[in-house]
């Protein structure tokens, strides 16, 4: 086991112990029903053809003889249903904001014409099995015109290059202009003028599925003029009025449920093409439809995190002060801006001059979007890969230089808490920095090298009002109804937890209601780690009614129920809430086979108070190893002749199995910094940042390479060490 | 090229429109955007042959008549021979406990147990399976009573999205009745076959060794 | 998945039989032992066969057993079977290394000896030569992957782990189709893409591989089958070693190392071998093995990697023997 706490906290009753899921029995027995799970009566079964291009003009579409099949109930084309995926492509990536949607140049369709990637939707079928559905696909006779296509970002931007849109291939940003994301802090000029050394790297990541094992599906139902949808969401609230809007109707005529997932780190935000496509096809057929994908459906279908390439500039003092900090990047979004492109990490540092220009562009892979911190682990990884790089360079133990150069709290920019020093420091002793590294990187004899790595982060969760409803009946049963889903981390039981806690009774005591728009008010939603604290802080506030008006009321008798609601909106005074988090690592390589074995793992985290130890515990070990599957083998690779992507699914993506996972020791340091739901922050993606980054450290310390491309492979290790 | 009323000359898609139909007519919004797919009606508007629409049933493949015994339960069936064994136990027998992640033996989500040892239920045609003693998710807690792995995996957080649950569960099943206390390094090896992008590895093989030491004894 | 019919063969002479009778009727057959790579190639459409027939209920083909002059193995012993019997270290250790328990408790000899490349051109149908194709699209694509021994005109590498481990064992294969049985010696089994560009054995449309045969080993002989994976398991080699020696103390008398993973067919070593013979197993000797294992490897633009990879596998591998 591997959790440790250091809390100088206030023990309470519910909050900060160890608990099992409220729906636990129902997850290992087979009981829980995901949406590919439910059937209804006349429900028929849907299916998606994608385009075999990177990019063609379509000519037409023949369906007379998919139609003819017996069994195929309902065919539609984007000849026939040219319904805009409001979510599926927003100027500047801005996901949540309905005035940007409104006003988006690019927009992308359920269908689009032209196709812009190996995988775009042309049509769909809804037939009485699955095996028709997918006889009637091939049955569809699409007549393409081959267009030119370009796959690598930098070579998008290039003079010349095939025009994917027709202003371009620079994404336009949220008022439709055609600019970068830039941030320019200070003077960075004046700064490399300062500085007594300056360096210089270029940094490339890859294409990170969200690979969730679940792929995606939706069983779409009308009933008169009111669609009830079963589809995986990761946000009920939002997917059913990006569904409402899209298909014309008003949001209570869309109903969302979702009482389990099975999983999405950030892609199933929303709502999906996939909704809109089930929801068309069963209005058309009259009938229920579950529209399946499969794997290579949602692998090509859906998104992943977006490819980047990062050049840095670093300006440093010799005693290993940083003076300036520049990054130009660029990130392949694939033909649809679907989320910002952001390539996070310079802000952690202090340095007073600091200029970050990003070019998200349009490419003809399939599309970018959000994955459990979607700006950050590839941020964290090329920026720390180069001060790691520039603090060996000048003699610096890497410790030394972030603690040096990391940002602290200015009376500017104040924090509701800080404690990044903290965590640093813990973890470097827990790990026993000081023996474990190599002062001289690659200093090892023979062929099996040893090495750590370290990485530090700071951040921020989503922001956002949720609501909550609290009610209690004479026998002193408790309901909680909250619009979160429950993608893993737990949100249901925490939720439980929160308003138990609160409540001051049992959790057996209490129900939770979750996962259906016409039961549950409005929540945010499970992405930006926010659930816990701006969902949680709604539950606190309604139970905290809810007392109120049984001390006032005394409690129901009867028939009667006592009902409390609260609407927040969380407000910090100011201050940035930050969570913090450092990461140490000792891996051996096998510089004969390029080989990464990790040996010891050892995580600290400060996010604020711990609400449920185990799953909090395992939200850390989770991402990490996420983190570390970027940092070692995945990518999607594409043949460049022919824009064919080559490695799509588990296997190809080498995912890492049982054999491949090390201990990962995790200690949180517990604070409560007075905002939080008892001082809870945030955990769900703050574990994903650091892997990468502290990977890639230890394999330089080891190997004396710096490795500048993730993943970082075998054959690139031994192609460096050649 | 702020101007939204410009046609798109390079796509086939209409030109664009605001999107958000509260700030127009109903009617403005389906022709718009051409979404005939939410008039109210039932009847179908869109490209499907009307004739072809009443037909009842799809002509089905060669069918086959087989026999099997599902958490102990018998079962004679006529299978499609294209069907597999997922399809026949989550579309056929309603037990969708046993999910599908990949459909192609690269993930694992689909084990079952085939006369108690572990299989990928999507690589299996249904009538390869003629004849076997088949157990899944569903068959392993006895009169309400989780089995000991199980319950191990509610107290150790063995589930995160769950979705990999069943499949982890059925081959720590064969693992425990055959190994009645693995070490964790038993535990991974004979997990290696099922994956958990939630990355609940830790968790999952402290729950299997947990339950291991739980049931403790000799085979 | 497309529509099929699936016949279950009661003997290997029945699935001839009705192999015949299938092809006779224009249909395009195929013969399944575990199903599971072959279910992935039906659904992707690599594979279009009209009729499975099945193998699994055959119960007198998957046995171990003695003959005068060594072992004769069923084609449709499993891996997980095969991977606990004595027959040879290199034998199970091959095995056991194929996929995961749930693959190898289904899968077969025969079905991995057998089993189609794993190409991502080949597996997401591109038209190239293994389906009749004229062009290897590794060839100035991404050929990480691909062979540094024996390619041209395709570069596939050869998937099977016990295909290596048979061949160090100088096993013969047993071929029944119409024509009755054959056995032939690995030589004429595995095919080179310069000779048939399209398969990777010599087995046509109705015959299919029944058994295999290994002649007795002496009793000093050690063996050792060393796979090098991406990840930890479940996937191909990048590169593997079946290793094979008679040792006389701490020479070697006889030896036989075949590579997996780095060419069109299981790559025998003669150099290596010949080598090897009559000298003294030093880390020394190993390390001069590893080098000349790889003096002819032609690697291609990407795949570079697998030349010292293989040097160190190989030398690894004699190591661990001169140990055991």
């Amino acid at each position: 086991m591997s959790e440790a706490s250091f809390s100088g906290l206030e023990p309470l009753n519910i909050v900060g112990n160890a608990t099992a899921r409220v729906d636990a029995v129902e997850r290992v027995t087979g009981e829980a029903k995901y949406s590919r799970d439910i059937k209804l009566p006349g429900m028929l079964y849907g299916q998606v053809l994608r385009s075999p291009h990177p990019h063609a003009r379509v000519r037409s579409i023949d369906i007379a003889e998919a139609s003819r099949l017996p069994g195929v109930r309902a065919i539609i084309t984007s000849e026939n249903a040219q319904i805009v995926w409001g979510a599926g492509s927003i100027s500047g990536g801005r996901q949540y904001n309905d005035p940007t949607k409104e006003i988006t140049l690019h927009r992308r369709y359920i269908f689009n014409n032209p196709v812009r990637f190996v995988g775009d939707s042309v049509a769909a079928v809804a037939a009485v099995d699955r095996h028709t559905a997918e006889a009637a696909l091939a049955l569809i006779k699409v007549d393409y015109e081959e267009l030119p296509f370009v796959l690598e970002p930098e070579a998008a931007l290039a003079d010349g290059a095939p025009a994917i849109w027709p202003e371009g291939n620079l994404c336009p940003d949220f008022r439709n202009n055609f600019e970068p994301m830039v941030s320019d802090i200070g003077d960075v000029e004046a700064g490399f003028a300062e500085a007594d050394q300056v360096f210089e790297e270029r940094y490339e990541t890859g294409f990170i599925h969200n690979a969730q094992m679940e792929p995606r599906s939706a069983l779409a139902h009308w009933q008169a003029d009111k669609l009830t949808l079963y589809t995986p969401s990761q946000g009920i609230s939002n997917c059913r009025h990006d569904t409402a809007r899209d298909l014309g109707l008003e949001d209570h005529q869309v109903r969302i449920v979702c009482n389990y997932m099975g999983g999405g780190f950030g892609n199933k935000n929303q709502n999906q093409d996939a909704d809109l496509v089930a929801a068309t096809l069963a209005r058309v057929a009259a009938a229920p439809v579950m529209l399946e994908y499969s794997r290579r459906d949602d692998w090509l279908g859906v998104h992943g995190r977006w490819p980047t390439v990062q050049y840095y500039k670093i300006g440093a003092m010799n005693d290993g002060t940083v003076t300036a900090m520049q990054m130009r990047g660029y990130s392949g979004m694939g033909p649809y801006r679907k989320n910002s492109g952001g390539i996070s990490g310079m802000d952690v540092y202090g340095c007073p001059n600091r200029l970050r220009t990003i070019f998200p562009v349009y490419t003809n892979r399939t599309t970018s979007g959000n994955f459990r911190a979607p700006s950050e682990p590839h941020g964290f990884w090329g920026i720390e890969s180069m001060m790691d790089e520039v603090a060996y360079k000048l003699g610096v133990d890497p410790v030394e230089f972030a603690l040096k150069n990391m940002r602290r709290p200015t009376d500017d920019r104040p924090f509701t808490n800080y404690s990044l020093d903290e965590v640093i420091t813990t973890g470097a002793e827990q790990f026993d920095w000081a023996s474990r590294r190599r002062a001289t990187p690659g200093s090892d004899a023979g062929p099996l090298k040893r090495g750590s790595g370290f990485s530090f982060m700071m951040f921020r969760a989503g922001v956002g009002t949720s609501s909550a409803i609290v009610r209690v009946d004479s026998r002193q049963n408790y309901t909680l109804f909250v619009g979160v889903t429950d993608i893993g981390p737990g949100a249901k039981t925490t939720m439980g937890m929160i308003a138990a806690e609160e409540l001051g009774v049992p959790l057996s005591q209490l129900e939770v209601v979750s996962g259906d728009t016409d039961r549950c008010p409005y929540s945010v939603g499970e992405s930006g780690s926010r659930t816990t604290i701006q969902t949680g802080y709604a539950v606190v506030q309604a139970a905290k009614e809810l007392k109120q008006q049984i001390a006032a009321q005394g409690m129901p008798s009867g028939s009667e129920v006592l009902i409390a609601s609260a609407t927040p909106v969380p407000n910090t005074d100011g201050k940035t809430r930050q969570c913090f988090g450092a990461h140490f690592v000792e891996v051996e390589v096998d510089t004969r086979i390029g080989t990464t074995r990790i040996l010891k793992y050892t995580t600290v985290h400060e996010s604020g108070r711990i609400i449920n130890p185990t799953t909090a515990r395992d939200q850390i070990r989770g991402a990490t190893i996420q983190g570390i599957g970027q940092a070692l083998h995945e990518d999607l690779l594409y043949d460049p002749a022919s824009g064919q992507p080559l490695t799509t699914g588990y296997y190809r993506a080498r995912h890492l199995t049982h054999l491949d996972i090390p201990d990962i020791e995790v200690t949180f340091i517990e604070v409560d910094d007075g905002y939080g739901p008892f001082g809870a922050k945030t955990a769900g993606e703050a574990g994903i940042i650091l892997a990468p980054a502290a990977m890639a450290n230890a394999i330089a310390n080891a190997i004396g390479k710096r490795m500048t491309s993730l993943p970082i492979s075998r054959d690139k290790i031994l192609e460096a060490l050649a | 090229m702020g101007d939204t009323k410009k046609p798109d000359k390079d796509s086939g898609n209409p030109p664009p429109r605001p999107l958000n139909p509260k700030q127009q007519s109903r009617r403005d919004f389906l022709e718009g955007a051409g979404t005939t797919a939410v008039v109210a009606t039932a009847v179908p508007v869109l490209g499907i042959s009307a004739a072809n629409a009443q037909q009842a049933n799809a002509v089905s493949g060669p069918t086959t008549s087989i026999r099997l015994t599902v958490n102990g339960v018998s079962h004679s069936v006529d299978v499609e021979d294209r069907w597999t064994l997922v399809e026949l136990l989550r579309d056929q027998l309603d037990l969708t406990g046993t999910k599908i992640g990949c459909d192609r033996g690269e993930c694992g989500a689909c084990t079952v147990l085939m006369n108690g040892t572990p299989v990928y239920s999507c690589s299996q045609l249904a009538v390869w399976v003629d004849g076997a003693e088949i157990t899944t998710v569903e068959g392993l807690a006895q009169n309400g009573q989780l089995s000991t792995v199980q319950q191990a995996f509610v107290d150790n957080n063995g589930p995160q999205c769950g979705f990999c649950t069943p499949g982890q569960l059925m081959t720590a099943t064969a693992l425990l009745n055959n190994t009645r206390s693995p070490s964790s390094d038993e535990v991974r090896s004979a997990l290696v076959g099922n994956l958990c992008r939630c990355s609940n590895y830790n968790a999952i093989v402290e729950a299997v060794v947990s339950a291991g030491e739980k049931q403790g004894g000799a085979a | 998945m497309k529509s099929l019919i699936n016949i279950n063969a009661s003997s290997i002479s029945n699935a001839v039989a009705v192999a015949q009778q299938a092809l006779g009727n224009g249909q395009s057959i195929v013969f399944s032992g575990g199903g599971t790579d072959l279910l992935q190639q039906i659904k992707d459409g690599t594979d279009r066969s009209d009729v499975i027939i099945n193998l699994r209920n055959i119960t007198d083909a998957s046995q171990v057993a003695s003959t005068g002059s060594g072992t004769a193995i069923g084609g449709l012993i499993t891996l997980s079977e095969l991977s606990s019997s004595n027959v040879s270290a290199v034998l199970a250790e091959a095995a056991a290394s194929v996929g995961t328990p749930q693959i190898r408790n289904v899968a077969t000899l025969s079905g991995n000896v057998t089993q189609r490349p794993w190409c991502w051109y080949y597996r997401n149908g591109f038209n190239c030569y293994k389906v009749g194709g004229d062009a290897c699209f590794s060839v100035v694509g991404e050929n990480q992957q691909h062979a540094i021994f024996g390619g041209g005109p395709s570069f596939i590498v050869h998937p099977s782990d016990v295909a290596p481990a048979l061949v160090a064992l100088n096993a013969s294969f047993i071929v029944s189709g119409p024509a009755g049985e054959r056995s032939l010696s690995a030589q004429e089994f595995f095919v080179l893409p310069s000779q048939n560009p399209q398969r990777e054995n010599v087995l046509v449309a109705g015959e299919l591989l029944s058994g295999v045969n290994i002649p007795a080993a002496p009793a000093n002989t050690v063996s050792r089958y060393h796979k090098v994976m991406d990840r930890e398991a479940w996937t191909h080699a990048e590169v593997s070693v079946a290793a094979v020696l008679t040792m006389a103390g701490s020479q070697v008398e006889a030896a036989s190392i075949v590579l997996g993973g780095v060419a069109t067919i299981p790559w025998k070593l003669a150099a290596v071998e010949s080598f090897l013979i009559g000298k003294n197993l030093t880390d020394a000797v190993a390390q001069e093995a590893g080098a000349l294992a790889v003096a002819d490897a032609q690697p291609l633009a990407k795949n570079g990697h697998k030349v010292p990879m293989t040097s160190a596998a190989v030398e690894r591998t004699l190591i661990s023997l001169a140990s055991a």
